[in-house]
């Protein structure tokens, strides 16, 4: 079987793979002492902050990563914004 | 001037003293004057490895305290003429030298060296903080096991801290058939997970147990695949311009077709 997953890519349940999804979040709690539940909070602070300019933003669809880049590394968040005809009512 | 590189690692038992040997040998064996210096003070170990344990008068803290000039504590390699070795002092600890006395050491060698390799202790301690304090370059080596992955990314934290500049990556140890077989992390993923430069690779392979039992370093013996590895290493470390060294997959698919036709013919 080993010869096909060097063939058809590694499994998802292969031990390399698992030990490497455990290093990226120990690496990044390590480095920036941000466990998964502060990764929460400051989601959720995120929200809070940014509806008070930009009412059309819904928090349920906030993303917040952190990547690992060459130079330096990327706190990410990805807002998606509900489009104008919908945010008006705000006004 | 020499450049002062420092091959660390923060976890112990990676191959940080292999690796300085190693690199140290096959550069002199370029033609470069090459010093190796233990900066792991109570905890001598690359005169060992190097096989140059019965020759030590003075060391490095008899340097730095005044006791011996440089010249008198520096041990020629048997074999290569421009290799030489500044021994640690087995009975002090760590907090013999500082930092300053360090950076002044190393300015001294790099006067009178092409290159300056740092065998640094293990840890993340004052130890390791004085075997950087001096380096032009870091060279980090780690195995791709998760442990010794987590250290290393703590170095290089340590390391960007301290200014330094990126360091540059060794693997070591790696088995191509556990790596093919999706149990142990690649070069990709360690890589990945460290986002710093690879230097090199070094695969796990027997001869440099042997070799060091002997005391002589891996890179003697060029048909061996650690040996090899660390000449490929000691290219790039110089500045050629050559690839990081392939490991051939010691049972790849090809291997196994083989095996399959010579078991059908006997």
């Amino acid at each position: 079987m080993s010869f096909l997953n060097g063939l058809f890519g590694r499994k998802r349940d292969s031990s390399a793979e698992l030990a490497k999804q455990r290093l990226l979040t120990v690496l990044i709690d390590d480095r920036y002492k941000l466990t998964p539940e502060m990764m929460a909070q400051m989601k959720a602070d995120l929200a809070e902050v940014l509806k008070r300019y930009l009412p059309a933003i819904d928090p349920d669809q906030i993303e917040v990563t952190l990547s690992r880049g060459e130079a330096h590394d990327l706190l990410k968040a990805d807002v998606p914004l509900r489009r104008a005809a919908d945010s008006q009512q705000h006004r | 001037m020499g450049r002062v590189i420092t091959v660390t690692s923060g976890k112990g038992g990676v191959g940080k003293t292999t690796t300085t040997a190693n690199l140290g040998t096959a550069l002199a064996m370029r033609g470069a004057r090459v010093a190796v210096v233990d900066a792991d003070i109570g905890l001598r170990n690359l005169d060992v490895v190097m096989g140059l344990e019965n020759r030590i008068v003075y060391d490095l803290v008899d340097v730095v305290e005044g006791r011996a000039r440089l010249r008198q504590a520096l041990i020629k390699d048997k074999r290569l003429p421009e290799l030489c070795l500044l021994p640690a002092a087995q009975t002090r600890d760590k907090d013999a030298v500082n930092a300053q006395q360090m950076i002044d050491l190393t300015n001294q060698l790099r006067n009178e060296f092409d290159f300056v390799l740092i065998d640094s202790p293990a840890g993340i301690e004052a130890g390791f903080r004085n075997a950087i304090a001096g380096a032009d370059e870091v060279i980090i080596v780690t195995t791709p096991e998760v442990s010794a992955v987590r250290d290393a990314d703590r170095i290089v934290g340590l390391v960007e801290a301290a200014e330094k500049g990126p360091p540059s990556l060794v693997i070591n140890r790696i088995k191509p058939r556990l790596v093919s077989r999706g149990e142990m992390l690649s070069v990709e993923d360690v890589l990945e997970l460290l986002a710093i430069a690879l230097l090199g690779i070094v695969p796990e392979d027997e001869t440099i147990v042997i070799a060091t039992n002997r005391g002589e370093a891996a890179v003697y013996d060029p048909s061996s695949l650690a040996g090899r590895a660390y000449i490929n290493i000691a290219q790039r470390l110089a500045g050629e311009d050559v690839p990081v060294m392939a490991i051939p997959d010691q049972q790849g698919m090809l291997d196994r077709l083989l095996g399959l036709f010579r078991r059908r013919r006997t």
